[in-house]
């Protein structure tokens, strides 16, 4: 047999014969389908038009994340409806208002490595990260899965990228995903697979490694899969030892297979970052296509700071922010918006303290939702203002008035922007505070619960 | 399968952001009908303009982006008959086929069509002809499985399910 990646063997596990005489095309049989109020509920009206019930409720992993609260009479509606319809094809309810589907996915025991997951959101590809194949689509697609429990898809050949070098404490995640994308470009994994291959000397945290799989999809992959190894067992391991899902669910059914690409396998390209050379980077308005080092960029003033999104909202993340702002304020008339990826991540950054010295330093917390980076509610901008997020897109008009401007940075770029009120480099804020391995200890216990408010 | 219209050309990266942006989400068609184009810089008014008729072309990775549905159904309501561009994203493209539309690749459409030409789109012969610029451009064939979906007028009547 020929030697496989990793994407290949997931899926072709699972296949036999092409839907259709010399098509690309496999009906493959999905393990999870990811979904929310938003793009669920575009299916509704049609699916009960067909007149079937969905083939397995309890693979159907439904959030609601994104009118949540709902900021207007409508999105009540939708929410509603979106509701009924979960409660009417009893499909469990337990993920409801726990944060966004995609942090609720990763966070979840029904997440497995080797699985195949499509969900009706473009980053769903964060999964990948757990050694799964996973995709997002639109909502016919979604509902053809609702109806068979299978998708049609071709098998995507892989691009490698080996990440080597130590990890300095002010790089994150973001700072490696917008490196890919400044170098295959915004387009230039396009029907294809991102095969991650850690090889840094302590390894990328399993948070960044999901801001990573999470932002594939700007540089147009199918899905972003991490090899599994050590780190991903270890996070697998506490995270299934926790019990998160409800008792109405039957975990029996949901199998991890730990599975390798072959050595030898064959790559579209291979692709091969020191992180030790990466600049902090940033993303210039618009689109994905300028990226460039943040000390290379105008430091414009900047309006609002957004720390939140299934792309960099998590622990990791908010303890950067919180390690910066630690006795400090953020700068006169900023707004810092922060929204948790998860209600987990909320309740773990009330308890540690985080939260704490993020309010006394003037951010505003929200509840875990899409929110500001979908343009949603709590947090979106205004004609001529300038926002730096640490979400995964600064399309116009993506966060509000399509003449605001949003520039993507990591978390530590956003805190030092923050502070200063201006587009600002983070590394002297780390040396300053004297921040030396973040990575290995994020939120030290020595930081206790915050100052008193 | 030959289809004519007249070419609405737009550029590189396109996302469904600009295309349909998230305001105008809703289950209401109305609705999602006056959000077409409305941050794409320079296409606000054609995109609230009669498109009855129109081929949009682009150019590469058409519709990046957001899964949203919106964005590719607001292209049937503002009766888009088809998408031409140099290469499609992903998602999108999987969103507009499925609703029965032609979404096709041409890798060698130049930048610049000027707007309103009559284009004809011959997938029998699998080119692009601009009768105005007195050129055919070559378009890449469908997938058999896609193929199939768009005869059947899409992925729902491929799949044998009748949903309107």
């Amino acid at each position: 047999m020929r030697a496989q990646t990793l994407t290949e063997k997931i899926l072709l596990k699972k296949v036999n014969a092409p839907i259709l005489p010399d098509s690309e095309y496999f009906r493959i049989p999905v393990d999870l389908v990811l979904g929310h109020d938003a793009t669920i509920a575009l299916l509704i009206e049609r699916f009960k038009k067909i007149g079937k019930h969905i083939w397995d409720p309890n693979r159907c992993f439904f959030a609601a994340d994104h009118f949540v609260p709902p900021s207007t009479p409508e999105r009540a509606d939708i929410l509603n409806r979106y509701l009924s319809f979960v409660k009417q094809e009893s499909v469990p309810e337990d993920l409801l208002y726990r944060g966004i589907s995609h942090q609720l996915l990763v966070e979840d025991r029904r997440c497995q490595p080797g699985m195949v997951i499509c969900g009706a959101d473009s980053h769903t590809v964060m999964a990948g990260a757990l050694g799964c194949f996973a995709a997002g689509m639109g909502s016919t697609d979604i509902m053809a899965i609702l109806l068979t429990g299978e998708v049609i898809l071709s098998i995507p050949k892989s691009i490698r990228v080996t990440m080597t070098g130590k990890m300095p404490s002010w790089l994150f995640g973001k700072d490696i995903a917008l490196e890919i994308i400044r170098r295959i470009g915004e387009g230039g994994s396009v029907d294809h697979a991102l095969e991650y291959h850690d090889r840094t000397e302590t390894s990328i945290s399993i948070d960044s490694r999901f801001t990573i799989s999470n932002m594939s999809v700007e540089a147009g992959a199918t899905n972003g899969v991490f090899v599994p190894d050590e780190t991903l067992k270890r996070y697998i391991e506490q995270r299934d030892a926790a019990a998160k899902v409800s008792e109405s669910v039957n975990l029996d059914s949901f199998e991890s297979t730990w599975l390798q690409p072959d050595e030898d396998a064959e790559y579209a390209r291979q692709l091969d970052i020191n992180v030790e050379e990466i600049a902090p980077l940033v993303a210039l308005p618009g689109n994905l296509s300028r990226i460039v080092p943040i000390d290379e960029v105008e430091p414009r003033p900047v309006q609002q700071v957004f720390i939140g999104s299934c792309a960099g909202g998590r622990t990791e993340d908010l303890a950067i922010a919180a390690r910066l702002l630690r006795n400090r304020r953020v700068a006169a008339g900023m707004r810092l918006v922060i929204t948790p990826a998860s209600q987990t991540v909320y309740y773990e950054c009330l308890r540690n303290g985080i939260f704490q010295v993020l309010a006394e330093a003037g951010a505003l917390i929200t509840n875990s939702s899409c929110g500001a980076c979908g343009g949603i509610d709590k947090g979106l901008i205004g004609a001529g203002e300038a926002c730096v997020s640490t979400s995964n897109r600064n399309f116009r008009g993506r966060m509000g008035s399509p003449d605001g401007l949003i520039y993507l940075a990591s978390p530590a770029a956003a805190a030092a922007t923050a502070i200063v009120g201006r587009l600002t480099d983070p590394r002297p804020f780390l040396d300053e505070s004297g921040i030396e391995n973040f990575h290995s200890d994020p939120w030290p216990k020595t930081l206790g619960a915050g100052g008193a408010l | 399968m030959i289809i004519t219209g007249n070419a609405l050309m737009m550029g590189d990266n396109v996302n469904t952001d600009v295309l349909h942006p998230s305001q105008f989400f809703s289950l209401d068609d109305s609705k999602v009908r006056t959000g077409f184009m409305q941050a794409a810089a320079g296409y606000e008014k054609v995109g609230s303009s009669d498109l009855s008729g129109r081929i949009i072309l682009a150019g590469d990775n058409f519709g990046c982006g957001s899964s949203r549905e919106t964005g590719a159904r607001v292209f049937l309501l503002a009766g888009v008959r088809a998408v031409v561009a140099r290469s499609l994203a992903r998602i999108f493209s999987r969103n507009v086929r499925n609703l029965g539309l032609l979404a096709a690749e041409c890798p060698t459409l130049p930048s610049q069509i000027h707007d309103g030409f009559g284009v004809k789109i011959d997938m029998n012969k699998l080119v692009l002809e601009i009768p105005a610029y007195g050129q055919n451009f070559p378009l890449t064939r469908l997938d058999p499985f896609w193929e199939a979906v768009f005869k059947a007028g899409g992925l729902m009547p491929f799949l044998g399910f009748k949903d309107e």
